[in-house]
């Protein structure tokens, strides 16, 4: 995890003062502003939302707010790639239920949990819209189709 | 006019209000959970759901407004059902375990069910869960019960103007987060505490130990902490408070508090309150008697006049007491022991400020309403920070903000943060260069004439400073030039005016500006207050130049009213204030003194020379709650009643004048009036006094501003200034301003390592009597020293490190603070905890022409403490 600096937040700072010139107000900054604090942080730390608050004017607590509210955002430290696993009803007809056993089982993770070594984040997925070939899940920002418990390992071994 | 009919009953108004309002005006009951007292509608929680005629779904009666003709049922059995199902939904997963919630017995939603029943619900699944928070101190946060309906939210941002809370997270595993003290800006106002309709919000102060109906007595009362003077009611069992709520109907306040009043009175409960007399013998204070202790106090007194004649009496009266304890003082000073010498910490800031204001202006010139600053459009403060030395005056400037007002924080904006749009905070030193400009710019622009030559004269012999030199001290020409545009806009103006204008650099010159700004923008002036009856103390005559009602010493050796009404003889000439009396101490020729409720040891600068001279006094006498740094001095020692514990009057800052009622009746102490009468009374006064009435009859009597008010009478706004009298007089003539013509220095920068250090009001404590409230210092427990963090980092120190404070006078200890807000070269640090004072650390001069204290010594150098 990227160690929180005041030469990073200042990155973090100019980044937010370009992207407020894009948008008519500055709560609309707010969204790309996250995505930029998840590449410096790995996640949306209180380091960021202070900065994010002093820069913008929105409130930190008005910031976690929206953060939170959002699946896509990492609002706490996260492993190096995020799986996102689908359970919903075709994948878990289709077995994702046994994936989710078998992540847990082999490489210690649990759903929202990160591996011991940091690696891999799991986060549970509402349908992602592959029910046709499921099971299905997204590895960082790659999809893939028709897991199995192999074609997991195969897969997780080509993301270091 | 608009027509209505609600469950067959007409409605008529000819304000377009909401179907809930329309049913509250006759009665008829609607059901709510998300909408509360000043806060505007949500619609959040359905609970209020009515049918309308010829709209086939049920409406939320709290923001639906009624248009004529409309026919609305609240009580049809469709709305029966759909309470009861809204109900059903919210106890999904509400947990059902009442009997351990403080809320219980007070709870919207337990009642609702009660009424509706809904227990027993359909869903099978499990509930939320979310663990108990105890991770803030004063608040205990149990999102389990959340009902969602953001009352809380909405008081924190729209009300409170902390923006400390929102809703985080999404549907069923949404929750009201953060809190969390300073990191994320809660201030511990407790007001999300009142609003929160079930238990998801409570105080940690009564955990378990609170159930509505272990209440015996409810007091209406007055805020004990700061000048505004908050109405709040005391709730308390046997003889103990349990707890502090908001009154919403009463007050200037309408129902908000802030962390000191809400929660700061628990140290009328520390157990090292003082209960017995106590008199020195053979150097120790030892219990006594009360007879013993009064004789004794009066016998030495009597002695010393005698010897020495009244001039060698002083006394020191105090802005925590109420009129008629400060009344009873002056008496004892002025009329029993003949000496003109009393004066009290007012002298510090605010008599100063005021009566430099008044002689500009005309007397009453700062009495005007706190609510009425919420309807001004835009605020100008300069020298201290409203919201922590005023919280809930702060608010309403706040509010300004909020409704599209303007506001300007010349300084460090503290608590205004979030509602200015450019900083003016500069170098230390630099305000009147500042003000100055500001003021050049309003006059030009506004194109003034004034009727009022003396002022006229003065402003156009100021020199202006040019934009270069303010540049040099940190503000930005963008930020000027906006300030003076948008100051000559305002149509309704406040001026507000902090300590710092008058305790560092030129007192006269800032009070000038300040007063002039006001005059030439048509404003409305307050004076910060930070204790709850400064004012009050003033009015009863505890100043050595003014007498009861604000006659001035000079007229009463000719007009002999107070001897004409009251039988009492004035002493001749002007007495000595707070500072004269220190150095009458020190050189001998003061040689009692009483001290009622002050800690002057701690609160004038210069320790080491307070504390010497009140040692070389012959008799020292003291009348407080605590054993004070200033108490532990004297030869006798009274206990005096607490502030939930007596009866009286308070004059707010507003010169509001309202009643203290009393909650514990039996104290550990004894009011100091009753103190100060039985001294009198062994001393040969003729007046008995049976109750705290009998002495505002005769302070009525005597005032010409209280004349004809009765205690009884003061309530709500019946007593505010001038009460039922006359004004004294109005403005005086010419006053002298020092150094008008002088431009303003440039302030020499702090040269490397060392750093220029300030006074510190943080929002949490009361000068030093908050130091024994076990709930204050649980959110602020050590002394904290803010700096900048640039200052901090040149200096080797960081963040939370503790650091030990030395200047020409002494050293304290803090825990360091980066602090943004703060100006490079400069720190400050709080005049709260014992042993590391800000003033214990300081010096001070004299103001030549303010006569107040100035503060000198402030140059530190701030180390890392040694390990421990
Ligand atoms: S205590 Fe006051 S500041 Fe803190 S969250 Fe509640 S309303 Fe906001
Ligand atoms: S904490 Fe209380 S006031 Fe706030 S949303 Fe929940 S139930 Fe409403
Ligand atoms: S603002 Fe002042 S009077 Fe009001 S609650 Fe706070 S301390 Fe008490
Ligand atoms: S009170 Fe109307 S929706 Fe909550």
């Amino acid at each position: 995890m990227p160690q929180v600096t005041t030469e990073r937040l200042k990155i973090l700072r100019g980044k937010i003062y370009e992207l407020m010139e894009l948008y008519p107000s500055y709560q609309a900054a707010l969204l790309p502003s996250f995505f930029v604090a998840e590449e410096i942080f790995g996640f949306i730390s209180p380091e960021a939302i202070g900065e994010i608050s002093n820069v913008t004017g929105v409130p930190a607590a008005e910031i976690r707010g929206v953060a939170s509210f959002y699946a896509m955002y990492k609002t706490k430290p996260m492993g190096r790639h995020i799986i996102q696993l689908c359970t919903n009803v075709s994948c878990m007809i289709e077995g994702a239920y046994d994936l989710v056993e078998y992540l847990k089982e082999k490489y210690g993770l649990t759903p929202g949990g990160t591996t011991p070594d940091g690696r891999f984040s799991l986060v549970i997925m509402e349908c992602i819209g592959a029910c046709g070939t499921a099971p299905a899940m997204i590895l960082d920002t790659d999809s893939y189709e028709n897991l199995t418990k192999d074609r997991l390992d195969t897969l997780l071994e080509s993301y270091k | 006019m608009i027509k209505i009919t609600i469950d067959g009953i007409e409605v008529q108004t000819d304000r377009e209000i909401t179907i809930l309002e329309a049913a509250k005006q006759v009665g008829i009951e609607i059901p709510t959970l998300c909408t509360f007292k000043n806060l505007s509608p949500s619609g959040s929680c359905r609970m209020c759901l009515v049918e309308i005629e010829r709209l086939s779904r049920p409406q939320t009666a709290c923001t639906v407004k009624i248009t004529d003709g409309m026919v609305v049922r609240t009580n049809s059995e469709a709305i029966m059902r759909a309470r009861k199902a809204v109900l059903e939904f919210l106890l999904i997963n509400h947990p059902l375990d009442c009997p351990v919630c403080d809320k219980a017995g007070e709870c919207i939603l337990q009642d609702l069910s009660a009424k509706y029943g809904a227990a027993a619900g359909r869903f099978k699944e499990g509930k939320r869960t979310n663990p108990v928070s105890f991770e803030d101190p004063v608040i205990v946060r149990d999102m389990q019960r959340c009902i969602l309906c953001t009352r809380c939210v909405r008081t924190c941002d729209d009300l409170q103007g902390a923006f400390a809370i929102s809703v985080i997270n999404r549907g069923s595993h949404s929750l009201i987060e953060p809190f969390s003290g300073g990191r994320f800006d809660c201030e511990y106002c407790g007001n999300c505490l009142s609003a929160c309709p079930v238990g998801a919000i409570t105080s940690k102060l009564h955990r378990h130990t609170y159930r509505p109906w272990y209440i015996e007595r409810q007091v209406e009362t007055i805020c004990g902490h700061c000048g505004v003077g908050c109405t709040l009611t005391l709730q308390m069992r046997e003889n103990t408070i349990i707890r502090v709520i908001p009154d919403f109907e009463k007050g200037l306040n309408s129902g908000m508090l802030c962390v000191m009043g809400r929660f700061g009175y628990d140290y009328t409960e520390h157990e090292e309150r003082l209960r017995s007399p106590l008199i020195r013998k053979d150097g120790e204070l030892v219990p006594v008697s009360w007879e013993e202790a009064v004789e004794f106090t009066a016998w030495r007194l009597k002695e010393l006049v005698k010897k020495y004649g009244g001039g060698a009496v002083a006394g020191i009266a105090s802005g925590r007491c109420t009129n008629e304890d400060n009344y009873m003082l002056q008496k004892l000073i002025r009329y029993v022991l003949g000496s003109n010498n009393i004066d009290s910490a007012a002298r510090l800031f605010y008599r100063p400020a005021v009566s430099y204001l008044e002689r500009m202006f005309g007397q009453g010139i700062t009495a005007n309403l706190i609510p009425g600053i919420a309807n001004s459009d835009g605020v100008f403060v300069a020298g201290g920070d409203p919201t922590t030395i005023n919280p809930v005056l702060g608010i309403a400037v706040r509010s300004v903000w909020k409704k599209g007002g303007k506001v300007f924080v010349v300084g460090k904006s503290g608590g205004l943060r979030s509602n200015i749009k450019h900083e003016l905070n500069h170098a230390e030193g630099a305000g009147a260069l500042v003000l100055t400009w500001i003021l050049a710019k309003v006059y030009e622009k506004k194109n003034f004439i004034s009727e009022n030559s003396i002022i006229d004269k003065k402003l156009s012999a100021l020199k202006v400073p040019d934009m270069d030199m303010l540049v040099r001290v940190g503000v930005s020409p963008e930020a000027l030039q906006y300030t003076a545009d948008e100051l000559v806009r305002l149509k309704n103006p406040v001026v507000i005016i902090g300590p710092e204008t008058v305790l560092y650099g030129n007192g006269s010159k800032n009070l000038f500006l300040l007063g002039a700004l006001n005059y030439v923008l048509n404003g409305r002036l307050f004076v910060l207050m930070d204790e709850p009856n400064t004012q009050g103390c003033l009015d009863m005559g505890c100043s050595p130049g003014v007498l009861v009602g604000g006659r001035p010493v000079e007229l009463e050796t000719f007009g002999h009213k107070m001897e004409n009404t009251a039988g009492m003889k004035t002493p001749e000439g002007t007495g000595l204030n707070l500072f004269e009396m220190i150095n009458g101490a020190n050189s001998g020729s003061i040689k009692a003194m009483f001290v009622m409720g002050e800690n002057p040891v701690f609160n004038i600068p210069d320790k080491k020379k307070v504390e010497s001279a009140l040692q070389k006094l012959e008799f020292l006498a003291v009348s407080d709650i605590f054993l004070t740094e200033t108490a532990s001095l004297a030869d006798v020692v009274f206990p005096a009643s607490a502030w939930s514990e007596k009866d009286g009057t308070y004059t707010n800052l507003e010169r509001r004048l309202q009643r203290l009622r009393k909650g514990t009746m039996s104290s550990r102490g004894r009011a100091d009036w009753k103190i100060l009468a039985d001294i009198c009374k062994a001393l040969g006064m003729k007046e008995s006094y049976t109750d705290v009435k009998s002495v505002w009859d005769e302070i009525s009597r005597i005032s010409s501003v209280h004349s004809g008010v009765r205690y009884e009478s003061l309530i709500g706004r019946g007593g505010i200034w001038p009460y039922g009298g006359e004004p004294l007089r109005g403005i005086e003539g010419d006053f002298e301003v020092e150094g008008l013509e002088d431009m303003p220095e440039l302030p020499g920068f702090a040269q490397s390592g060392r750093v220029i250090l300030k006074e510190d009001k943080s929002l949490i404590h009361s000068s030093s009597l908050s130091r024994y409230s076990p709930a204050l210092m649980g959110v602020a427990s050590e002394p904290l020293l803010m700096i900048n963090p640039v200052t901090a980092q040149s200096l080797g120190l960081s963040d939370n490190e503790r650091v030990v404070i030395t200047s020409d006078k002494g050293t304290a200890v803090a825990i360091l603070r980066a602090d943004r807000g703060m100006p490079e070269g400069v720190a400050a640090l709080s005049n709260t905890f014992k042993d590391n004072g800000f003033r214990s650390i300081v010096g001070y001069t004299i103001d030549p022409t303010l006569k107040s204290l100035n503060i000198t010594d402030r140059v530190v150098t701030i180390e890392r403490a040694k390990q421990l």
